[in-house]
């Protein structure tokens, strides 16, 4: 069985067909539901399979909240899923609720600057790139922190994900609130040159399924 | 490598995020593999089902390090 989503056990999610090409399956617990399709083959998280999972989690989430399931997880039969339903949906259920009405915003910044003094060290020398490292590290934080705080009134929690360049961050806002963090960070981008800030979705909450996971204000 | 900056599309951006956090984030369920070769069950594992970016995985390594 493939794994999608857990919504709650009272959602009732379109009908949909799955990267298999097979109905969505809904298998319902007491509080919540996962939602699976019959699956026999692994599957690999290549970039086709991977934005065909997300549109599935996209469209799910237009219709009911949901708590996205890291792709690609498959379990061998509905009572291994059932089990694992069974063992977790108390949780699942308190998080779905605390997640009601609340999108995963990503907030890109990258300092064209600090990339440039990265990629200029002329001779090699250790001791200028471990310089330069550490300026941008520096800028890096002050970045960070700078954007928090200026999203940190729309935002329920934040979280800083991995950049191949500049600066990334995970934020938690409600769905009335997006368009005005859109706009703060736009004002904030032309208020300083040099810099490129970008804002994407509202996606389904990926980045913040479990307390465990979550960095909070 | 470069360190060139690289300017994205919007669009691009969106997608790129959007795919990172379906395999980077995400409820992660426990479960049981059986490795077997040519039909035959080997080994029996419990564990947690865990894929995720291979920076991650540094990351947790190195934190594993530090505080071990």
């Amino acid at each position: 069985m493939l794994l999608y989503a857990v919504v709650p056990a009272d959602a009732v999610p379109p009908d949909k067909r799955g990267l298999n090409d097979r109905n969505l399956e809904t298998i319902r617990g007491g509080l919540a539901a996962v939602i699976v399709e019959e699956s026999s083959e692994g599957l690999r998280p290549t970039g086709d399979e991977s934005r065909a999972f997300a549109e599935i989690i996209c469209d799910l989430a237009t219709t009911t909240s949901v708590l996205p399931i890291r792709f690609p997880t498959m379990l061998p039969t509905r009572s291994a899923v059932l089990a694992e339903l069974q063992a977790n949906e108390a949780a699942w259920r308190r998080r779905l609720t605390e997640l009601d009405g609340l999108a995963e915003v990503v907030i890109h910044v990258q300092e064209a600057e600090a990339v440039h003094e990265l990629s200029s060290v002329p001779d090699g020398s250790g001791t200028a790139y471990l310089l330069n490292r550490a300026t941008a590290i520096h800028r890096r934080e002050a970045s960070v922190a700078e954007i928090s705080e200026l999203v940190r009134a729309l935002t329920r929690e934040i979280k800083v994900l991995h950049p191949r360049q500049g600066v990334r961050l995970a934020c938690l806002v409600a769905d009335a609130d997006v368009p005005q963090l859109r706009d703060a960070v736009s004002a904030w981008q032309e208020a300083r040159s040099g810099r490129q800030a970008l804002v994407s979705g509202p996606w389904p909450v990926f980045s913040f399924v479990g307390d465990r996971e979550t960095v909070s204000k | 490598m470069s360190d060139a900056p690289q300017r994205w599309s919007d669009e691009q951006v969106a997608l790129v995020d959007l795919i990172d956090r379906v395999i980077g984030g995400g409820v992660v369920i426990s479960g049981d593999v059986v490795l077997g070769v040519a039909g035959v069950d080997l080994v029996y594992l419990g564990l947690r089902l865990v894929l995720a970016p291979a920076h991650e995985v540094e990351q947790s390594v190195a934190l594993g390090r530090r505080s071990g």
